[in-house]
């Protein structure tokens, strides 16, 4: 029942001229995007928010949100997908089309146990007959590796990963004969992504399945997909076998997304990024979606929109002047892999942070019942010395935010000494009002959430002079302008509100803020892990760049072991609120002693994909 | 066994706050105006005997703590005291206006919920479009007006306009009864219709706006399948907290409403004894409704522990 | 990609022209409130002249809408009325805010006991027939309209403290509040230029919502003769007077009706469309 497109290659899907828009105001959210896939292939979207890459997986099921209308045409084995009626759609879903969504912990009906949304996705004739769907339920649960006992809990007793398993299972449980997966492992934990990615990609092979997998992570689509199409501001840049754009990207926004991905086996001295933000589709109609941030950006690139061109067989690209660069692009790859600098030595200095012995637990009280505690920090130790930057590296629950929080005095730990800057911190309630002073001067700190880390109602301006004016009494405008200026971003930014600012601007103003107050110790909570990918390598370079203006000391908190590698002289590594593992970050990371600090560095999506290099071609 | 140690937790509760308001609506007989003992007598005939009784029975020579004392404990035996302007006991009044009343409130109920909760699922879903827009400007209004007012709009459509329902008395036999309850809940049930119909609005939007809506409708899932255990299901809890609010805050209604359609319900029995100052019939009646507003916090608390897994199994442990 | 969606989402929120129905909710608050404040100079006859031989007759005769049991005119004491059903919930409503307001915010910033306490008496008094408090304790005590005010002020201000509480929590748990924290800013600080603008919508529209819960309140209590003084012009008395004659002058009752019904929907409304524009406001500038 498949079709066959133009070049005798089987087809499942084929999208043409997919255009996705919103009424009230009027806009367009994608715009002619394509799309193939063959049955049992795997196909990855990638892109940044804004790419349109999720709406175009929407469009596709009939599910784009209220008030968002699609055109252009879709046909899945022969059948119209675009505007079909509700009751088509509704079979199609499931039994031949299903789709994964991001967050398992909203996916799944909290007051439905898991085995009843595995049951009531199974085929009519499994469902209606009980024992072969409780048969049926216990060999599904089997399939995401989950033990048949999980039927009868409900969503809320279950872990992230456990519920993506459930998810999966529910997803797959008409064994359609597509998948599409809409970035489902991007609230995970990397240990946990690994192993879903690696579910995933196996029961894709095992099941003969077409996947289309939705990610912001180049290195998560290489890992699992045959072919890769790149995305940005609402169209589609490249396509290409995953194993070529790796090596030899068509596009410079493609270069610039693998350049922009620390690399987790070396320090690289100047961290590349892509400058300036994604555009929305609407300003950049008539002229090369990337054109504003492209280094090899001619008159051509912004006179006309350039369309997706057949470069050879396999392989497109929306670059005007493919054939001029494509050379130039390559070497550009081949460069990341050897542009390695020797990491810095680090400062030696006195101690300015010392934590001994902290621990500190949580009293959770149930809505009905008598509380529980959970132990958040078992007997944390460590320093800082002057100068140096510390990494902290941790997973969901291994106590790094509370690290934070304690030093800061937003939260006080039960028992320990947290000493900084010579004060005694451990309550910030019991320092006199002259030392509480101090020690706000002391340290500062940049959150993880650009959104949410910055007041609303107020203008960046009044956010900096507000700091300023702690510092000392006169705070002049110029002084906040020449703050913006450290951070990169121009004055005029002074007068906008955060909403204005994309997430990365909002982050430099974060940093600006820290920073106004000359603080000796600067913490950073997760500050890029909400970041797209080419506004993380920027927020990382102005930190290293304010550090090294400022001289200050950082302890840098992460999940994420390349922007350690980038960003940190020492490691501690954190394990359900225990110190597993520190030193100096190469030994560490190069030489894992404990098992997690090992199972952690595994699970780096792309680590050691990366096939070798060929030598940069003379010319 | 929690959720034995969890209702046996509420039990408890319960009686303190009863307790509690016992001894508010023990002192009201101190806030009216004028001697415990003339407020006792009111207008009946000062005769020396009755003085004698009345200072016997609320033991008006002891303190205060005596006096609530004994009066709890009668009123624990289901003892009042006599109402002032008719002289019968206070139980016996309440008991002969509570069908009334009960009727009227269970007419009202129905047609909160059979018009109330479908509307508001139905706006809810149907968000932003012109059902929506239009049922939300009904219960604007309907939620603003005030009681009585609509009342009046009633009795001048119906009853006078029109003439064809009748707007005074409550009716003789079931039929009678029916007839001449309706405008009376219609009237009661506006402004809680208004009410419910905004908050289930709201629940089913929030719960429409779920991943888990989406991923259920990518699934295929049929739409009476996404409707009841999803849709419905999800929003029952925030609805039967709403609901038991709205039942609180029915009993003002009903005591309103049936003074305006002059109902002989317990309702206007309030009024009547409040205007007339007849302590002991609205201390019985105050304690009767804090026992009604206690039960319906309870019986929301057990539903909340039916519907929601969250809560049941943290109680179970 | 969450951020994505919210992205489409936001849009449909954005503040559109206000609606004709907007504008004619803001018509009927410019007239009651112009009565309210002129209504003396405005009424075309004075509201207390008594004609004992015009008692309750139907409109015309120089009177628009008839006149009462003791013949005054109903067109004039309908607006002469106007600033009794206002004045008295414009105070509870204020003092509700301020109240329950200030509590809420400073209980759910600073927590500890006395947060748990204020809560839990909030949750008691959440949970009682407000109304009918009021009648029993007004009816019994014989409270005049200051009284009043102040009981439904007690009986209003738990829902203020609830809700105030609930989105200050909110706010509190934002990364914002812990940078103000984290810069050293005073609490009196964080609260009130951090956290105020942010809560300030709900605030606005709960201080109307709380305003039509006084106007009934107190429409109800006069319905029922409690809580004005004898005499005094008011809807709520007006329209319990005007039952018994409404076949003879229905306008005696219905007048008033629509006053209020009028008034009370206007303040919804205009409270649902600010607080629409107010918090979308804060996301899209």
């Amino acid at each position: 029942m498949t079709t066959s497109g133009s070049d005798g290659e089987d087809v499942l899907l084929e999208v043409e001229g997919l255009t996705v828009t919103a009424s009230k105001p009027d806009r367009t959210l994608v715009r002619d995007v394509g799309l193939r896939i063959g049955p049992g292939r795997t196909l990855g979207v990638v892109g940044e928010s804004g790419s349109g890459k999720s709406l175009t997986a929407r469009s596709l099921v009939g599910l784009l949100p209220a008030g968002l209308h699609a055109i252009g045409s879709a046909s899945f084995q022969g059948i119209s997908l675009l505007n079909a009626p509700e009751r088509t759609l509704r079979r199609l879903r499931g039994d031949r089309i299903s789709l994964l969504l991001q967050d398992p912990f909203t996916m799944l009906n909290p007051s439905q146990t898991i085995g009843a949304h595995i049951g009531e996705s199974l085929p009519r004739d499994v469902r209606h007959d009980r024992q072969r769907r409780s048969r049926e339920i216990e060999r599904r649960l089997l399939e995401v590796g989950l033990s048949s006992e999980v039927a009868q809990r409900f969503p809320f007793q279950l872990s992230g990963g456990m519920c993506q398993r459930v998810a999966l299972a529910a997803a797959l449980a008409s064994d359609p004969d597509l998948l599409i997966a809409d970035e489902p492992t991007t609230a995970l934990d990397v240990t946990t992504q690994n192993d879903i990615l690696r579910l995933l990609k196996g029961l894709q092979e095992q099941r003969g399945m077409a996947l289309i997998l939705i990610t912001h992570d180049l290195q998560v689509a290489f890992s699992v997909c045959d072919r890769v199409q790149v995305m940005y501001a609402g169209s589609v840049v490249e396509q290409a076998p995953a194993a070529e754009l790796m090596t030899e990207p068509l596009h410079p926004y493609s270069l610039g997304l693998l350049r922009s991905e620390p690399p987790v086996d070396h320090y690289v001295g100047q961290l590349n990024s892509i400058p300036g933000n994604v555009p929305s589709p609407d300003s950049v109609r008539h002229v090369c979606a990337f054109a504003a941030r492209c280094d090899w950006a001619a008159d051509r690139c912004r006179s006309a929109r350039p369309g997706l061109q057949t470069v050879r067989a396999g392989r497109t690209s929306a670059c005007a002047r493919v054939e001029s660069i494509a050379e130039e692009l390559r070497a550009a790859v081949a460069e990341i892999e050897h542009e390695r600098s020797a990491t810095p030595a680090p400062p030696a200095g006195p101690p300015i942070l010392t934590l001994s012995e902290v621990r500190k637990s949580f009293q959770s009280t149930g809505l009905l019942r008598s509380s529980t505690r959970t132990v958040a920090l078992n007997g944390v130790s460590f320093t800082i010395t002057a100068g140096e930057s510390l990494g902290l590296v941790g997973e969901t629950g291994s106590g790094k935010t509370t690290i934070a929080r304690s030093i800061l005095g937003l939260t006080t730990v039960d028992s320990g000494t947290i000493e900084a800057g010579g004060l005694d911190v451990t309550s910030y309630r019991r320092l006199k009002s002259a030392e509480r002073k101090r020690a706000r001067r002391f340290v500062q700190v940049v959150f993880q959430d650009p959104y949410a880390s910055l007041n609303p109602s107020l203008t960046v301006g009044s956010t900096l002079r507000e700091v300023l004016a702690l510092r000392s009494s006169s705070a002049a405008d110029d002084e906040v302008a020449e703050l913006l200026r450290q951070v990169g971003l121009p004055g005029s930014y002074a007068v906008r509100r955060p909403a204005a600012l994309s997430g990365g601007e909002r982050q430099r103003v974060a940093i600006a803020r820290a920073v106004a107050m000359r603080p000796e110790l600067l913490i950073c909570d997760e500050p890029v892990a909400a970041l797209d990918v080419s506004a993380q390598a920027q927020v990382l370079e102005l930190l290293r760049e304010i550090r090294r203006r400022h001289g200050m000391a950082m302890l840098f908190i992460t999940h994420d072991l390349s922007v350690v590698r980038q960003m940190a002289d020492r490691v501690v590594v954190l394990y359900r609120g225990e110190v597993v593992e520190s030193g100096d970050t190469g030994q560490v990371l190069d030489r894992p002693a404990h098992v997690y600090t090992r199972k952690l560095i595994l699970a780096v999506p792309g680590r050691g994909r990366r096939p070798s290099l060929p030598a940069i071609e003379p010319g | 066994m929690q959720v034995v140690v969890f209702i046996a937790k509420r039990l408890v509760a319960m009686v303190v706050v009863l307790l509690l308001v016992s001894l508010l609506v023990f002192s009201l007989l101190m806030l009216s105006p004028g001697s415990i003992l003339a407020t006792l007598l009111g207008t009946q005939p000062t005769t020396p005997e009755l003085i004698h009784s009345l200072e016997e029975r609320y033991h008006l020579n002891d303190p205060f703590f005596v006096q609530y004392w004994n009066w709890l404990v009668n009123a624990l035996h289901g003892d009042f005291g006599q109402s002032i302007q008719s002289g019968e006991d206070v139980t016996t009044v309440v008991a002969d206006r509570l069908p009334v009343t009960l009727g009227l409130a269970g007419l009202a109920l129905l047609l909160v919920l059979v018009i109330g909760i479908p509307a508001g699922m139905a706006a809810g879903m149907r968000r932003g479009k012109p059902f929506d827009r239009l049922v939300t400007l009904l219960t604007i209004v309907g939620m603003s007006a005030p009681v009585f007012t609509v009342g009046i709009l009633l009795i001048y459509v119906f009853g006078v306009r029109f003439e064809i329902m009748p707007v005074y008395g409550a009716g003789e036999g079931f039929l009678g009864r029916i007839e001449h309850l309706t405008l009376p809940a219609v009237a009661l049930a506006t402004g809680l219709t208004a009410l419910i119909v905004r908050q289930t609005r709201a629940a089913t939007m929030t719960v429409m706006d779920q991943d888990y809506i989406t991923f259920a409708r990518a699934r295929g899932l049929s739409r009476s399948r996404i409707l009841i255990p999803y849709a419905l299901r999800n929003t029952a809890l925030p609805m039967v907290t709403a609901a038991g609010l709205m039942l609180i805050g029915a009993i003002s209604g009903t005591v309103i409403i049936e003074t305006v359609f002059s109902l002989q319900g317990v309702g206007s029995l309030m009024i009547e004894s409040v205007q007339a100052k007849d302590i002991p019939v609205v201390q019985g009646l105050a304690l009767f409704i804090a026992v009604l507003v206690v039960v319906v916090n309870l019986v929301v608390d057990l539903l909340a522990l039916i519907i929601d897994p969250r809560i049941r199994l943290s109680v179970k442990g | 990609m969450t951020a994505e969606t919210a992205l489409v989402v936001a849009p449909a929120r954005t503040p559109r022209r206000p609606s004709v129905l907007i504008m004619l909710a803001f018509t009927v608050l410019l007239i009651v409130a112009v009565l309210a404040v002129f209504g003396q100079w405005l009424a075309p006859q004075d509201p207390t002249v008594q004609d004992p031989l015009l008692s309750v007759t139907p409109p015309g005769d120089g009177h628009l809408l008839g006149t009462d049991q003791l013949g005054r005119d109903v067109f004039s004491l309908i607006i002469a009325a106007a600033r009794s059903a206002i004045v008295g919930p414009v105070c509870v409503a204020l003092g509700c805010v301020l109240i329950g307001g200030t509590l809420g915010m400073v209980g759910a910033y600073f927590g500890g006991v006395a947060d748990v306490a204020v809560n839990r008496f909030a949750d008691l008094v959440y949970a009682l027939p407000a109304l009918l408090i009021a009648i029993v304790v007004i009816g019994v005590v014989d409270g005049g309209y200051w009284l009043t005010a102040a009981i439904l002020i007690f009986l209003s201000t738990p829902y203020q403290i609830r809700l105030c509480r609930s989105v200050t929590m909110v706010q509190v748990r934002l990364p914002y509040v812990d940078a103000a924290r984290t810069i050293g800013l005073t609490s009196r600080r964080t609260l009130f230029r951090h956290i105020l603008p942010n809560i300030l919508p709900t605030v606005v529209a709960t201080l109307l919502l709380d305003f039509v819960a006084a106007l009934i309140g107190y429409s109800a209590l006069a319905y029922l003769g409690l809580g004005v003084q004898a005499g005094q012009p008011d809807w709520g008395a007006m329209l319990a007077e005007g039952q018994s004659f409404i076949t003879v002058n229905p306008w005696l009752s219905l007048a008033p009706a629509i006053m209020l019904i009028a008034t009370a929907s206007s303040v919804t409304l205009v409270g649902d469309w600010l607080y629409d524009r107010l918090s979308s406001k804060a996301v899209s500038r």
